[in-house]
């Protein structure tokens, strides 16, 4: 039975008199400004109207030494220079598209559940655990799974591994492209991030090879970073952008399922094999001026937080070898407790800003995880609806679990103008990764997205346990 | 490549409905349905190098997945009904099981070693099948395999549980699947309700109150949720083909009232029924037969055994004994009247709610026609199959022959052709072998 999570709203409190401390010394200079405004504003004020048009024409009689014009302009001009060039870059999401996988590739419970017997027919014990999972789990009966994980037994071979990852990675791009209008050449920086799978060349450099980009594209191959690498992609594209002007840059998420289907019978390395599903998602980012219209959202902040530092944080999602030598993920039974602590750690930062959050995009990871992140932000069903559905319709599919959220909130004719959004990720490591944004046009519900057919039939009610 | 089977490679997995069916939808079934239970139909169909054109994993798949749309009910999986334990169907989506292989023969060698009756030669080679239970949870009723032939060919495997549906509904889902494949057909609009069975109109009882016992119909021991026949011999399978010639031969051999002359499945199961009374001399000599054949019923549900007629005609005369001619004249005679006892079936299963499992093929030695189903309207690239063959599994002991047409040979003078295929028990099959190539119908070695 996991410990219940703590109540830290004590520990906020003394979080929120630590971020005043900071901003405080932060904008010292700033803040001094403040006094000498207030006070020029007064002896304005008390001088009157008719006393500075007097001052006025005084000076204008009176020639002015050339040199103090010069240099009074020239301090404002600097003065203005140094704050806009220091000014950080505006990043925009200019759009994004997410994979929606072939019928063919659809996994029922009950299909599941029939593999799962034949394939463990010597483990009866493992087949019920898995029922249990299932049932229990908060997914739906379209999620899928690759092709090469249809066959009894699954035949992850490397080949398989890379035409799953071409599938998902090609068509979330060429759906960007469509969507933005994007050519390939005005790529500037790429950024691919996938956990567990890392061939040789790279996935970005399957994408620099399939799209033909510059040569000098910038890019970048993310690989073991777990689920929340999506945000650490955002935040490094954010990076990269405050470095290149007039750019674009591509980032990819996804998940390739192929090659780690757990093949043992070990019950806590099998619960992946229920929970993760197939998805991939492909943004483009800018900080291109010309974008600014037409992008769908501004990045206001990135907070990233660590715990790796504890080891047991550090180890509670491990891949391991189990006792035959079978390689597979391996979930410790504090995860919910040390996901509780990470998000603590995160939120404080963001901290006195939660409020105002319109939507939330909680990372699919499964349903205890949104269970427990609603009961300690105290979200409605509302705010956690997104995640909920992602998890019905699509499965856990890692890093892009937060694209297909926003994507429903887009459907559903709910993410207006202004609106902010806070994406929070979660994975091994342990991290908490989590992003703002916000919105720059109201969005009208997409045609082309991976809920397009579905829309009409979210939300759906999703039962404690589905009976088999 | 040496190997026991010539086919090989074999990749399992399953394909099922692209939609999901929403909510508890379960398909009942009726009297009839559940005394077919321990029957599967099992057909191969040949498709030749252009037909087989393109046929990709991928394809087939997305294809069969749009089939499974139409025919979610054939997808699900058996449950019992809390109480009676009724069989009925839980619709979930969980599929059919599909298979793919290769054989490194071509389709004409292996037709070839398959006529040529060895025994290793059988159409399980491409037509996986396991029969429903005993984990009802986690058995198809439904198994296709697809094997890839040497010249280009393929051949698509169907074993089809007989509870879900008649030799006819079997084939309009191979038939359909040809429609998915050339994009010829969409899928209509998505309804989430089981369809009903027919209800047939009970017989009225007789005045003694209780109708007569089915003759077609045959009560085993429980087989709890294996459905499979106990046999008392091992069955074994034998097939040969009649040329339209030959077809045209026996029958005139068979004629002696020029007025009355039987139709060629007559004639064979004449010749057939006198060689293995002959076989099974004395006691053991089948005095009563079982005949099924399309029905004149002008309806075409999707699943159901509606379209067949089942019933049985006996003797009080040797049927070894007397003259073939004779006994397919006769036949044709009692045929022309005989009894639909589909609904005396239905009652029978009923009265105990299907809590009892029964036979029917192979109750009484059974002669099964099948003309009039439309075997070869699967088209693939505009092609239609270079052969197609049927046969059916657990039969009980009396055994069953299944007479199937075969239009690719045809003698321009309105004779078809036809395969056929009998299902006996296996130290009978040599013995019919020799009477047959005695009395004509089959050729000499």
């Amino acid at each position: 039975m996991p410990p219940i999570l703590p109540d830290f709203s004590s520990t906020v409190r003394l979080k929120y008199v630590k971020l005043g401390y900071q901003t405080l010394v932060n904008h010292f200079f700033y803040l001094l400004l403040i006094p000498l405004l207030l006070a020029f504003t007064v002896e304005i004020l008390r001088t009157g109207p008719q006393e500075l048009l007097n001052l006025y024409y005084a000076s204008l009689h009176r020639r002015l030494d050339l040199a103090v014009v010069l240099s009074s302009s020239f301090l404002i001009t600097s003065v203005a220079t140094v704050y806009f060039m220091s000014k950080p870059r505006t990043v925009y999401l200019v759009d994004y598209a997410c994979y929606k996988p072939p019928v063919t590739c659809r996994v029922p419970f009950s299909t599941f559940m029939e593999h799962s017997r034949l394939i463990l027919k010597d483990n009866p014990k493992s087949v019920e655990f898995q029922m249990r999972i299932l049932e229990r789990s908060g997914l739906g009966e379209e999620t899928c799974l690759p092709p090469a994980i249809h066959y009894i037994p699954p035949k992850p071979t490397m080949e398989s591994a890379r035409g799953e990852a071409e599938l998902v990675i090609f068509s979330a791009v060429d759906s960007l492209f469509e969507r933005t209008g994007l050519k390939p050449r005005d790529i500037d920086i790429l950024i691919v991030n996938c956990s567990l799978f890392s061939p040789t060349p790279s996935l970005s450099a399957m994408v620099v090879n399939k799209y033909k980009l510059r040569s000098n594209v910038k890019s970048f191959n993310l690989s073991g970073m777990g689920c929340s690498a999506g945000m650490i992609s955002i935040d490094l594209a954010r990076d990269l952008l405050q470095v290149h002007p007039n750019s674009n840059a591509v980032v990819v998420s996804t998940e390739i399922i192929t090659p780690n289907y757990y093949q043992g019978k070990e019950r806590a390395m099998l619960l992946p094999n229920c929970l993760f599903r197939m998805g991939g998602a492909a943004i483009l980012l800018s900080n291109r001026r010309s974008h600014r219209s037409r992008a769908k959202y501004r990045l206001v902040h990135v907070v990233r937080t660590h715990k790796g530092g504890d080891d047991k944080a550090y180890r509670c999602v491990y891949e391991e070898e189990d006792r035959e030598g079978k390689v597979g993920i391996n979930l410790s039974k504090d995860l919910m407790a040390i996901a509780g602590e990470a998000l603590k750690s995160n939120i404080t930062t963001i901290g006195p800003l939660v409020q105002a959050f319109e939507h939330f995009c909680i990372h699919a990871g499964g349903r205890a995880v949104i269970d427990e992140l609603q009961k300690n932000l105290q979200l409605s069903a509302e705010h956690v609806e997104a995640s909920r559905m992602t998890l019905h319709r699509f499965g856990n599919t890692s890093s892009s679990s937060l694209w297909y959220e926003l994507s429903y909130i887009e459907a559903k004719g709910r993410m207006r103008r202004g609106d902010r959004v806070w994406q929070i990720a979660f994975g091994s490591g342990f991290k908490c990764n989590s992003a703002v944004w916000k919105c720059n046009r109201t969005i009208k519900s997409p045609t082309d997205c991976p809920w397009a057919d579905c829309i009409d039939r979210y939300p759906v009610h999703i039962p404690e346990v589905v009976k088999l | 490549m040496v190997s026991d089977s010539p086919v090989y490679n074999v990749k399992i997995s399953s394909v099922g409905p692209g939609r999901a069916t929403v909510g508890e939808v379960v398909q009942h079934y009726g009297g009839l349905d559940l005394a077919m239970k321990l029957h599967y139909l099992r057909g191969v169909y040949f498709l030749g190098k252009a037909a087989a054109e393109g046929m990709t994993t991928t394809h087939i798949k997305e294809s069969m997945f749009l089939l499974c749309n139409d025919y979610y009910m054939t997808c699900g999986r058996f449950r019992r009904s809390v109480g009676s334990g009724r069989p009925y169907m839980k619709c979930n989506d969980c599929g059919a099981r599909f298979l793919e292989a290769q054989c490194d023969l071509t389709l004409e060698e292996w037709l070839d070693g398959y006529f040529s009756g060895k025994a290793e030669w059988n159409v399980g080679q491409l037509v996986y099948h396991l029969p429903v239970g005993p984990e009802l949870f986690f058995s198809p009723p439904v198994y296709l395999q697809v094997t890839k032939f040497k010249c280009g060919g393929m051949s698509l495997g169907m074993s089809w549980a007989h509870i879900l549906g008649d030799i006819y509904t079997a084939t309009d889902f191979i038939n359909n699947w040809g429609s998915y494949l050339a994009g010829h057909k969409s899928n209509g609009p998505f309804h989430q309700q089981a369809q009903p069975i027919l209800n047939r109109p009970l017989l009225p009882t007789s005045p003694n109150g209780q109708t007569p016992e089915p003759l077609s119909l045959k009560r085993v021991d429980p087989v709890g949720d294996h459905w499979v026949t106990a046999n008392n011999f091992k069955m074994e399978t034998f097939s040969f083909r009649l040329t339209a010639t030959q077809a045209a031969q026996i029958t005139a051999r068979q004629t002696h009232n020029k007025s009355k002359k039987p139709s060629l499945f007559e004639s064979i199961t004449a010749a057939i029924w006198k060689s293995i009374a002959k076989i099974r001399e004395g006691i053991n000599e089948p005095k009563r037969v079982t005949i099924i054949r399309k029905t004149n019923s002008s309806q075409d549900p999707m699943t159901g055994n509606n379209r067949i007629a089942i019933g049985s005609v006996s003797t009080d005369f040797s049927v070894a004994g007397s003259d073939s001619g004779d006994l397919a004249e006769w036949l044709s005679d009692r045929i022309g009247e005989l009894v639909d006892e589909k609904d005396m079936i239905d009652e029978a299963v009923e009265r105990d709610d299907g809590a009892s499992d029964y036979v029917v093929y192979g109750a009484n030695l059974t002669f099964v026609d099948l003309a009039g189903a439309d075997l070869y309207g699967l088209e693939s690239n505009g092609q239609g199959p270079e052969f197609v063959c049927y046969e059916v599994q657990g039969v009980g002991d009396e055994g069953a022959v299944v007479v199937v047409p075969w239009p690719k040979s045809s003698d321009g003078e309105g004779n078809e052709g036809r395969v056929v295929t009998a299902i006996l028990p296996e130290e009978e099959v040599e013995k019919l072998k020799l009477e047959l190539r005695k009395i004509g119908v089959l050729e000499e070695d």
